[in-house]
């Protein structure tokens, strides 16, 4: 018998799962449901009662019994349809019914109305049909933090058609995101690693830390690269208030961190400095800054292996087959080869950087990318 | 003991047995109350979070649109069809009642775990 016992403690019958966000929103709809549970109880009570009352009398007529019941509690009245209902005996039994079911109706009525037009229910059934939706997503964005900021680079990544997901808690952004029509977003604290696993963090291409607080966006760094340690995966730009936390942020997992402030007096600086080159100073920076949607700059970096070492640029010709122009190499020590002819000859670890039209680019990439593939 | 599990048993159980009563001997009491039986379990069943408290769900939700349209066609005259749609509700309610002991069973096991 011990034994018996001991076995049966050892059954696993399920294995705990980390509980998902989507799980606790969909634990919060049922909690609702359960609230239904007791108007409507009261009110099926009240129902058979009335029907099984109005059927011994009517000798078993259940659709008119039904009915009646449903004029009776409903306030409607519109007679007594039933056989039996006319009767000394129908009428006590109708007015009790009446006399406790009226009550009993309206309270039903009134709480199940209360349950379905809260605020709460709503707008917890609106998040469940959000984060199912954001499952769906592959390759997006998420953007930790909503301002002003988050707003134009919402814009730029609509220009390219780029999803991306919203993370903020403050709940009066909501609205906000709302108003501007922002199709996915979710209001909770973005350093939580069930929030950004709602986010669609391990199908997502990058996340973009701007919270406004150093210590916080230290945290969502951490815990992002945490759950995606590969910096070539997955791409995660920040915001810093100093140079200092700028470089202490990409030692702990940010590609890329800002500073909002030298970044401004950068480009301030390239219109100074360029005052005679306005148009071109403007059109590198537009590029630069993904504004410019008609062209774009490409970096394709070229393995050992590839085939396209030992090849002259003239031999590849990307600019007649693809409409897209090398302007130049970048060298696997870092230097910048400009002065690149048709008879300059591609090496190994060297990076080629393409200039052209987005599509143009995009097709180009995948094609070197598979002619690459197939030499593996 | 508790009186939530009590009832909401309770009421699975009478589902079961008003409409095996009504498939033996069919008459319209018996079909009202198994109608009201079953809607009392399935409202019982609403908002569960247990282990199988979907597929509960589910059986209640099919013995229900089995023994709703019966009821209209039996009072309609049809008492055959009628009878015939009680025993698909007889098939979902008699897995209503398993899914339930399964339910317990596994429970149990969680807790002692």
């Amino acid at each position: 018998m011990g034994k018996l016992k001991k076995k049966k403690c050892k059954l696993r019958l399920r294995r705990k799962k980390p509980k998902r966000l989507i799980d606790i929103y969909e634990e919060k709809l049922l909690q609702t449901l359960y609230l239904l549970r007791l108007p409507l109880l009261m009110l099926h009570t009240v129902m058979t009662i009335g029907t099984l009352g109005y059927m011994i009398l009517s000798d078993g007529d259940f659709i008119n019994s039904l009915y009646m019941t449903v004029i009776t509690v409903g306030t409607i009245g519109y007679g007594e349809v039933v056989r039996g209902s006319d009767t000394p005996v129908g009428r006590i039994f109708t007015t009790f019914l009446a006399l406790g079911g009226i009550g009993v109706f309206t309270t039903s009525v009134t709480i199940l109305v209360r349950i379905f037009f809260q605020e709460d229910f709503i707008r917890n059934f609106r998040a469940w049909k959000m984060l199912r939706d954001i499952e769906k997503l592959r390759g997006h964005y998420i953007l930790a933090g909503f301002n002003k900021t988050t707003l134009e680079l919402i814009n730029l990544l609509r220009k390219r058609k780029i999803p991306y997901v919203v993370v903020d808690s403050r709940r009066e952004v909501e609205r906000q995101l709302k108003e501007l029509g922002i199709k996915y977003y979710i209001i909770d604290e973005p350093y939580k690693r069930i929030v950004l696993d709602a986010a669609g963090i391990h199908r997502a291409q990058g996340l973009v830390v701007n919270l406004g607080d150093d210590a916080r966006n230290i945290a969502v760094i951490v815990t992002a690269r945490l759950m995606r340690p590969s910096k070539e995966d997955f791409f995660i730009f920040s915001f810093a208030s100093t140079e200092e936390t700028a470089q202490k942020l990409e030692e702990l997992g940010a590609n890329k961190a800002i500073v909002p402030h030298r970044l401004l007096a950068t480009r301030l600086a390239a219109y100074i400095f360029h005052t005679s080159s306005a148009y071109i100073s403007d059109l590198f920076d537009r590029i630069a800054f993904g504004e410019e949607t008609d062209i774009d700059i490409l970096e394709i970096p070229v393995p050992e292996d590839s085939p396209l070492v030992g090849k002259k640029l003239k031999e590849i010709d990307l600019r007649r087959s693809l409409n897209v122009t090398v302007i130049a190499i970048r060298k696997p020590d870092g230097r910048l080869d400009i002065t690149i002819t048709g008879d300059t000859v591609i090496e190994p670890g060297d990076t080629l950087i393409l200039f052209g039209h987005p599509k143009n680019l995009k097709k180009a990439q995948k094609i070197l990318l598979s002619r690459m593939e197939v030499r593996r | 003991m508790k009186l939530r599990k009590i009832l909401t048993h309770f009421f699975i159980l009478m589902a079961l047995t008003t409409n095996i009563s009504f498939i033996v001997s069919p008459n319209p009491y018996e079909l009202a109350f198994t109608i009201s039986m079953n809607l009392f379990a399935t409202i019982l069943k609403m908002g569960e979070g247990k282990v199988l408290s979907n597929e509960l769900m589910a059986s209640s939700l099919a013995a229900d649109l089995h023994l709703i349209p019966a009821g209209f066609l039996y009072f309609l005259g049809d008492v055959e069809e009628a009878t015939g749609l009680a025993m698909g509700a007889l098939a979902a309610n008699i897995i209503s009642v398993v899914l339930g002991i399964v339910e317990t069973i596994i429970v149990s096991f969680i807790e002692e775990e």
